[in-house]
């Protein structure tokens, strides 16, 4: 290639680098799609809230107690109609705290994992990677083998749990951190040590305690909506709103760490305080909602991904899509898993895995999504 | 310091950068008083970057080059010594208002995660974000998607707005992030290796950009590179570095000579002239040559 003449290359016709007039009539037609933007936003936001509604409303018709359709309708809108009080207790009382629990639950893993991945700059990161679940998991398993489940109002081993899961973020933390910094790879490797020592003096405990609090502990870690109280309803919910309204505001800083830190950093990001921040929130919601569901796996890897190959990987949107459609999994997954073999129920972990698995391979491979690691 | 910068301020512009007596060490961040010793990475550096030149940094691996554009876009804190950005000290200066002025372009932009080059531009936006409590998402304003649109088209990546980043080619992806900085509507342009792993039709873009933000939008450019036929055809000024001392600063005609090459780098070289621009061309000499040369030396 050699240049035609001049000190400086000259610019040649079909250049890609083309010099383009600065004037205001350059940016005609700019407007639509920037507008477009927001409307899409608004739209797939709109539907997927829409989709969640439907969802819960679907799940709440089924369950152990079949009911008829009128009688459903009936109870759901509160009319005053036969055999009102048993339907609407059914409704309102045992199944509708349990798909509540299970929106909360979903759309807390998955924002987690949506943000934690960013985090991470990894995409097979999930809420788990920072060992926070092993140890709530830990904590859990201490007060069932200490028979300490009754303790403050039935609340013991959610308590114990997330007592467990805190002391593991702070223990991970501390083993990362380094100069107000996150290194990524640290990070990882702290959460990977962390994990394994708590599993390590989990199987310990586990080995000593009798074989009643052993089957209790083993189905609290496959992970179940069970019946929630509603001071833990509350709770759960407050924290799963509120950490979704945090990382909300983090999307575009989420966004920038993901293409790279430093370039992050040279655009005007606080990478430490932002690293800081979200790492704390999602291992606190993450800590809640291990404390009161036990170890839900799937959710908190695969949502994200699915919305991304459907809707991009912006944060702004990836965010509060993940959070619906982690909700609406879970919320389904709950139902299939009290009703297949009711009045007994499967562990919803299963149905998790079994259903989104598929859906993800099928997916990777019709989207060709790429997946490098 | 004060009084050298505003009498230069005086005659013509203030300098876009002034380094005085930076140093600079990974690890410990401060830990004053214990200068000279061998791990500083950049070691009293003094020099200013005029407003409207290119300005290169050369030198062997290990100089300190890189660490030198980090410095001036702000991602490492030196221990010692002070930066100033247009007359404003550094340190100073809130990072948000040094990346509306600073555009740091890395050499390549890896990401696991499907962004588009749409998406990818947009962050450009990031230092001129709307703030307040109900700005959550953070959406960019009219004007903003109007600059947005401009860096797409100057930087000729409007038809690959919606493709996804990583499954451009590395070419394609570096006129992505120059679109990114200049969304950033900067002053001062850092380059870090802009030729690395690129052929040659795309070391002539780098050529293009070069001419676009330097000739056409007017910025300060600083440019890192290992290509030293590249600093010297395109550069205005250049800092040849070694163990992160500044060894000589100048034309590329002053700079690029034997004597200095060969104390730096610690080879043999050849320079004569580019064919077209006259400028100095450097060469390796035949290895047959060179170990010749070697031998009869002892």
């Amino acid at each position: 290639m050699i240049l035609p003449q001049a000190s400086v290359p000259v610019r040649e016709p079909e250049s890609p680098v083309a010099a383009v007039p600065v004037t205001d009539k350059a940016h005609e037609g700019v407007h639509a799609w920037g507008g477009l933007r927001v409307r899409r936003w608004r739209v797939v936001i709109g539907l997927l809230a829409l989709a969640t509604c439907g969802v819960a409303v679907i799940c709440l018709r089924f369950g152990a107690q079949p009911l008829t359709l009128s009688e459903f309708w009936s109870a759901l809108f509160w009319m005053p109609a036969a055999k009102e009080d048993v339907a609407r207790v059914i409704i309102w009382e045992i199944r509708f705290p349990r798909i509540l629990m299970g929106l909360f639950v979903g759309a807390s893993l998955a924002v987690t994992g949506a943000a934690l991945q960013a985090l991470v700059r990894n995409p097979l990161a999930d809420p788990y990677v920072l060992g926070v679940s092993s140890g709530a998991a830990l904590g859990a398993t201490t007060g069932l083998a200490f028979g300490l489940g009754s303790l403050a109002g039935g609340i013991g081993v959610p308590l114990c749990a997330f007592v467990g899961g805190a002391c593991a973020m702070t223990l991970v933390y501390g083993i990362a951190a380094s100069q107000g910094r996150l290194p990524v790879q640290t990070l990882l490797l702290a959460g990977v040590i962390v994990n394994a020592l708590c599993s390590a003096l989990m199987m310990f405990a586990n080995s000593i305690v009798n074989p009643a609090s052993l089957y209790r502990v083993v189905l609290w870690l496959m992970g179940t909506l069970g019946a929630p109280s509603v001071p833990v309803l509350i709770g759960l919910g407050a924290c799963a709103v509120g950490a979704t309204l945090f990382l909300l505001r983090q999307s575009q800083p989420l966004n920038l760490i993901a293409v790279g830190e430093e370039a992050a950093a040279s655009l005007g990001v606080e990478t430490r305080r932002v690293q800081r921040t979200v790492f704390f929130v999602s291992a606190f919601l993450t800590g809640a909602v291990v404390s009161v569901s036990g170890m839900i796996g799937f959710v908190g890897m695969v949502v994200p991904h699915v919305v991304r190959i459907l809707f991009g990987a912006d944060h702004r949107v990836l965010l509060p899509a993940s959070a619906l459609g982690g909700g609406m999994l879970l919320m389904a997954a709950d139902t299939i898993a009290r009703t297949v073999v009711s009045p007994e129920e499967i562990p919803v972990g299963v149905i998790t895995a079994l259903v989104g698995g598929p859906f993800f391979i099928y997916l990777l491979m019709t989207r060709k999504y790429r997946f490098i690691v | 310091m004060s009084a050298g910068s505003s009498e230069r301020a005086g005659a013509a512009a203030v300098p876009a950068y002034e380094v005085r007596r930076l140093s600079f060490r990974y690890g410990d961040r401060r830990r004053p008083g214990s200068g000279g010793s061998p791990d500083w990475v950049l070691n009293g550096l003094d020099f200013s970057i005029r407003q409207g030149e290119i300005f290169g940094v050369i030198g062997p691996n290990g100089s300190g080059k890189s660490s030198l554009l980090k410095a001036l876009a702000g991602l490492v804190e030196p221990q010692e010594g002070a930066i100033r950005l247009f007359g404003a000290p550094f340190d100073a200066t809130p990072r948000d208002t040094i990346a509306r002025q600073v555009a740091y372009m890395p050499q390549d932009l890896s990401c696991d995660f499907p962004f588009s080059v749409l998406d990818t531009v947009l962050m450009g936006r990031f230092p001129y974000r709307q703030r307040g409590m109900w700005s959550v998402l953070g959406w960019e304003r009219e004007t903003d998607r109007a600059v947005v649109e401009r860096a797409m088209a100057q930087a000729g990546v409007t038809q690959l707005a919606t493709c996804e980043v990583g499954r451009l080619s590395a070419g394609e992806r570096q006129r992505v992030l120059l679109a990114r900085a200049l969304a950033q509507e900067p002053r001062v342009l850092l380059l870090d290796e802009p030729t690395a792993h690129l052929d040659l039709q795309h070391q002539l873009d780098v050529g293009r950009i070069l001419k676009l933000v330097h000739g056409t939008l007017g910025m300060t450019v600083v440019l890192v590179s290992h290509d030293i036929n590249l600093a010297s055809q395109y550069c205005d000024r250049i800092l040849l570095m070694k163990g992160g001392r500044r060894l000589c600063l100048g034309s590329p005609t002053t700079v690029i000579i034997r004597s200095n090459l060969q104390e730096v780098y610690g080879c043999e070289v050849l320079i004569d002239a580019h064919p077209e621009t006259g400028l100095p061309r450097v060469s390796l000499p035949r290895q047959d040559r060179v170990q010749a040369g070697a031998l009869s030396q002892f």
